[in-house]
């Protein structure tokens, strides 16, 4: 009995214990995935610190040095307000990471709640829900978006400022919440289609995956299956796509601001800062240059981390 | 060695019917099937895909698909009753007494599990063992079916191996608990020629040391001839023959056994020439002919196949040789 071999098989020098520890170690081997999760780790420290370390408020106005083009004193110069651009981009990391966690979080448990009944009761819930994902994702996310800012924007103002009549609290006087309320609202509106479908096609062909049937074969428990064979199988995919989506969130922030319909001015967002810089950047290439580099760096970072992590979860499929 | 004593055999099914809910209501897919397995025997069980060879398999265990259930019948196992059993008592069955191989060792194991975390898996279920008394075990299962290098294999992910390896690391954890009966469902159709036959040995040699009754399902005659004891042959979920091995070769009673020997492909065939000496296809369940259900495609049919169904009955003179086919004498005259 001779045993033919036609791949040799791979092993790590030394071998990780579990899942998580084995795709860690493959994650640790991919250079550019390392690259973004130490950018994405970099701008979360940012955005939790960064606004207290900052040497100038991000809303310090200082009209004796406007324009002024990156030096010591301003690492990325100053606007035409003399606000420092530094400042303002580290703030502007809050806003995005902010917006990303809220609105991916939002969108993650919809999704994940939604295409889970969808895939595992099957109809009447399957159609009502798939129904709702098509319609959803086939209305364009900047229509929806304006359409919201428009019709809900005014109410909502009228609404708060009748609140702050009736009990004079200044959280009411903070218009800057309506901003991110409709930011969170109509962004998680239209990311959470995505993962209903990914979570109830994971649901729908893991459960009639035959290594599910070859486990009940052994007559292993079904919490046994379930813990070991269904969800690690549907967590890889899951987990990379929040990666992508968290860069995908922050993109599309920053694409609202732009646009006036996300987060505006004088609250840093990296749209808004893109969108002033914009108007003058044959002048002051820095205003536009500071916050589009920041932008780009951290949708690559997201890009590159959540491609390591789809190789790092599906040893299947990486080489 | 087929013995029909009672305390000799291991499974005993009868009358197993399995049907599958379709919008015109239930259609039969398994019809009534009696078979057996005597301690130590080999059965192969033969017939062209989509002809209910899996879901037979499937339902003795409960493990068949959604929509799909047994309408009726009785499968004992050991002198027990597996369709009567409460979940808990099944479960010690499967894995445990029933060791189950499955078609397609590229999708039948959990690819983000190692695979020596897989042998174990029933080894702490059933036998109780430590993770690292399993592991060990895990080991020695791996060597006894022939993988080369086992302490460092059983850290391996299922991609990381080719598909003869994993189809015999499907066989290790098949026999992880030495079973009493070894069901493997086509093990070796998704592999390469010349592994089918190093699965084959593997098996023949493992049932010798290990002393387990194996069913083989297989739609290749050919394959198995040095394998089994007893043949039965499926068509459209009955069973048309039931026969030792050297007598189905030598008298085949059925004209649909005979068509199947007469394609199993020369050297010199096309492998697309495979069957073709049998025209048409097997009926979709719920399109089943009224009489015999191979009259379709029969060359020998006449008009009482189309009217009544032919029962399994011993064939005249050879006492354990059975057939379904009013036809059978004229068969063994052609033969
Ligand atoms: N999951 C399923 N859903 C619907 N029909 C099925 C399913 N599995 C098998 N069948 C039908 O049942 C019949 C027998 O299938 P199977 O037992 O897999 O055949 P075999 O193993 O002999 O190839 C086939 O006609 C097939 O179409
Ligand atoms: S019973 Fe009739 S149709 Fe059926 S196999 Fe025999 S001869 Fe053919
Ligand atoms: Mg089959």
């Amino acid at each position: 009995m001779s045993a033919v071999q036609t791949e040799p098989a791979t092993l790590s020098e030394e071998p990780p214990v579990s899942l998580w520890r084995d795709a860690w170690y493959r994650l640790k081997r991919n250079r550019l995935a390392i690259f973004g999760l130490c950018v994405i780790v970099l701008l979360a420290f940012t955005a939790i610190f960064g606004p207290y370390l900052t040497p100038y408020d991000f809303l310090g106005q200082d009209l004796e040095a406007r324009n002024q083009a990156p030096s010591f004193a301003h690492l990325f110069g100053t606007d035409d307000l003399g606000r420092d651009v530094f400042s303002r981009v580290v703030y502007g990391t809050r806003t995005a990471f902010l917006v990303a966690v809220v609105v991916t979080a939002i969108a993650l448990v919809i999704g994940t709640v939604l295409g889970a009944v969808a895939g595992f009761f099957g109809n009447p819930f399957d159609r009502v829900i798939m129904w709702l994902t098509d319609v959803t994702m086939s209305v364009p996310n900047l229509l929806l978006v304006v359409v919201i800012n428009a019709s809900l924007k005014t109410p909502i103002a009228q609404w708060m400022e009748a609140r702050y009549l009736e009990t004079l609290n200044p959280f009411y006087r903070e218009t800057v919440w309506i901003d991110f309320l409709l930011v969170f609202g109509s962004m998680a509106l239209i990311s959470w289609p995505p993962y209903a479908r990914l979570v109830r096609a994971q649901v729908l062909s893991i459960r009639s995956r035959p290594y599910i049937t070859a486990a009940q074969a052994l007559g292993l428990s079904n919490r046994i299956i379930l813990t070991r064979y269904v969800i690690p199988n549907a967590l890889g995919p899951l987990i990379v796509a929040v990666s992508a989506g968290l860069g995908t969130a922050m993109v599309l922030e920053s694409a609202f601001s732009f646009l006036g319909v996300g987060v505006n001015p004088p609250t840093p967002s990296w749209g808004n800062m893109i969108s002033d810089g914009l108007r003058v950047w044959q002048h002051y290439p820095h205003l536009l240059a500071a916050p589009a580099a920041v932008l780009g760096l951290a949708s690559v970072a997201f890009s590159f981390l959540g491609d390591g992590l789809n190789d790092a979860l599906n040893p299947r499929g990486s080489k | 060695m087929t013995g029909t004593k009672t305390e000799n055999r291991l499974l005993d099914v009868k009358g197993l019917t399995v049907e599958i809910e379709t919008r015109s209501g239930p259609a039969v897919i398994v019809d009534g099937i009696d078979l057996h397995v005597d301690r130590g025997e080999t059965l192969g069980v033969v017939g062209e895909s989509g002809c209910g060879k899996s879901l037979t398999m499937l339902s003795l265990m409960r493990l068949l698909p959604n929509k799909i259930h047994v309408a009726k019948g009785e499968a004992h196992f050991d002198g027990r009753d597996l369709q009567k059993m409460s979940n808990r008592e099944l479960r010690k069955v499967r894995g445990g007494d029933i060791g189950f191989v499955f078609q397609d060792p590229m999708t039948s194991l959990n690819p983000v599990m190692r695979i020596g975390e897989q042998l174990a898996e029933p080894l702490i279920y059933h036998r109780g063992m430590s993770k690292k008394e399993a592991r060990a075990r895990a080991v020695e299962l791996l060597r006894l079916v022939g993988i080369p290098g086992p302490e460092q294999r059983i850290e391996a992910y299922p991609h990381e191996l080719s598909g003869g390896m994993r189809q015999r690391v499907m066989i290790a954890i098949g026999l992880a608990c030495e079973p009493k009966l070894l069901i493997a469902d086509e093990p070796t159709t998704a592999l390469d020629v010349t592994i089918q036959a190093q699965i084959v040995d593997l098996v023949k040699g493992l049932r010798e040391k290990l002393g387990m009754s194996v069913v083989w399902i297989t739609h290749d005659l050919a394959l198995i001839a040095g394998l089994v004891d007893r043949v039965i042959v499926l068509y459209a979920g009955t069973v048309v023959e039931d026969a030792p091995v050297d007598e189905l070769y030598a008298h085949p009673r059925h004209p649909y056994t005979r068509g199947l020997l007469a394609s199993i492909p020369k050297l010199s065939d096309q492998p697309a020439s495979r069957l073709n000496s049998i025209g048409g296809t097997p009926p979709e369940p719920g399109r089943r002919p009224q009489g015999c259900p191979f009259a379709p495609r029969c060359p020998l049919a006449m008009d009482i196949c189309r009217t009544h169904v032919p029962k399994l009955e011993p064939v005249a003179a050879a006492g354990s040789h059975r057939t379904a086919c009013f036809a059978a004498e004229k068969a063994r005259e052609a033969a």
